[in-house]
């Protein structure tokens, strides 16, 4: 969140997260190699050079499962959050992995013919109509076309100059790469090997990733507090009691508008639910320094005005809030992003209660 | 006959997405330089490993970006999207 653009904002927790993840990269790889050598001996045994770009190859498919599953479950428990914050290291990561498979893959079976590599990749084999015999690869190369793009674009940079919808549907991608990637596999290397595992390990990831999507999905949608009234007035969210210091109560109003309520000390403010940089729920974040932090990658805003502290630029809607016998209400009617909003005051606070 | 055919899908291929991705890698190049800084505020004083590293991107997807630098006014600070 810096106010000039850097390649990378390191902090300590990133170097940790990448010293993790470069350890877990290379001693999957070796681990990979290391078995394999051990368990295809004599006349099935397999090629150093194969072997490495299998494991790379599955090394980044791994990789991709994980990212995979880190979204779904961030929402299902915050304890898995920190994760999510260092997540386009995972698949800029991936990439690289991918792209070393994809290009030792072509080095070796198409690199040493009469026609260029890539002439060779689009052109030897054509049976789509075969299952056995399907031109698997042009499928990883699709997939690794719509990598590329997402790791090329895995900047603040592109999230302020494509838009944060546009952004978003690029990024969004990873899941047709994701079913290209399963048909490569499935209509590749599974064809030749007899092993079952490997058909198993396949279908459990693919399981995996789609319960952890569907569970976190529904539980996405059931809002916190829902309201049906009419616009115009006043929202009743319950007793101040029940609204913990730090923390939020979500608002969901007809039209799926979303609003976050917060307790900061003795105040109370309402602000939009949806953070300005990918729209992750603010109500699952905390007052940190004074700001409300969403939870996703730590963008704060300050809770009377929906703005980030300086030098940071973003905004959000907020919303009128009042405490009136003990019980919290908030005004459904959204202010401009920015406006700032005299927070309603604790019964007993030393500090003036605000006009209403 | 499919043989020949698929050469030639493939070589029309080739040759169009090597124009376009050299085309892009000679913008992007001039983009890093010079333009960026004027469609993104932000991205003024930036270092060159920022620069690099969004090369790839704007190689890739050179039309969006020209369209950009070509709104954009030079020495205005660049309207981030929200």
């Amino acid at each position: 969140m810096s106010a000039i653009y850097r390649a990378v904002q390191w902090n300590r927790h990133k170097r940790v997260y990448d010293g993790l993840l470069a350890l877990g990269v290379v001693g999957f790889i070796a681990a990979f190699f290391v078995v394999s050598k051990l368990t295809w001996t004599g006349d099935h045994a397999i090629a150093d050079e194969v072997l490495i770009l299998r494991g790379v190859g599955v090394a980044a498919l791994v990789l991709l499962h994980i990212i995979l599953c880190i979204g779904p479950l961030a929402r299902l428990d915050p304890r898995f959050a920190p994760l999510l914050y260092n997540r386009r290291h995972l698949g800029v990561t991936m990439f690289l992995l991918a792209l070393v498979h994809g290009l030792l893959s072509i080095g070796y079976y198409h690199g040493f013919g009469v026609v260029s590599p890539i002439q060779s990749l689009l052109t030897a084999n054509t049976r789509f109509g075969s299952l056995h015999a399907f031109p698997f690869e042009l499928l990883g190369l699709a997939a690794l076309a719509i990598l590329f793009l997402m790791a090329a674009t895995s900047h603040d940079f592109w999230l302020a100059n494509l838009g944060p919808r546009a952004w978003k549907s690029l990024h969004m991608l990873v899941y047709p790469a994701y079913g290209l990637l399963v048909m490569h596999v499935a209509l590749g290397a599974m064809q030749s090997e007899r092993s079952v595992l490997y058909p198993l390990l396949l279908g459990a990831g693919v399981v995996i990733v789609s319960t952890l999507h569907l569970v976190a999905g529904s539980r996405s949608h059931a809002p916190r507090h829902e309201v049906h009234r009419p616009g115009g007035d006043w929202i009743d969210l319950g007793d101040l009691s029940d609204l913990p210091d730090g923390r939020a109560r979500r608002v969901t109003l007809r039209g799926a508008e979303r609003i976050a309520v917060f307790r900061h000390g003795d105040r109370v403010s309402a602000l939009s639910d949806l953070c300005a940089h990918q729209h992750g729920p603010l109500s699952e974040g905390r007052i940190i320094d004074g700001c409300v932090t969403c939870p996703w990658h730590g963008y704060q805003y300050v809770p009377r005005n929906g703005q980030s502290p300086p030098p940071f630029t973003q905004r959000i809607a907020t919303y009128r809030v009042r405490v009136d016998a003990g019980r919290v209400w908030v005004h459904p009617n959204a202010l401009p992003p920015g406006a700032d909003v005299e927070p309603a005051v604790m019964p007993g606070s030393d500090a003036p209660a605000p006009p209403r | 006959m499919a043989e020949t055919q698929a050469q030639t899908i493939a070589t029309i291929l080739q040759t169009l997405a090597g124009i376009y991705l050299s085309g892009g890698l000679m913008f992007a190049i001039a983009f890093v330089t010079r333009g960026v800084g004027t469609v993104d505020a932000a991205a003024r004083g930036a270092s060159w490993g920022f620069r690099l590293l969004i090369l790839p991107g704007v190689a890739a997807l050179w039309p969006v970006m020209l369209t950009r630098w070509g709104r954009a006014k030079p020495g205005a600070a660049g309207e981030r999207q929200s």
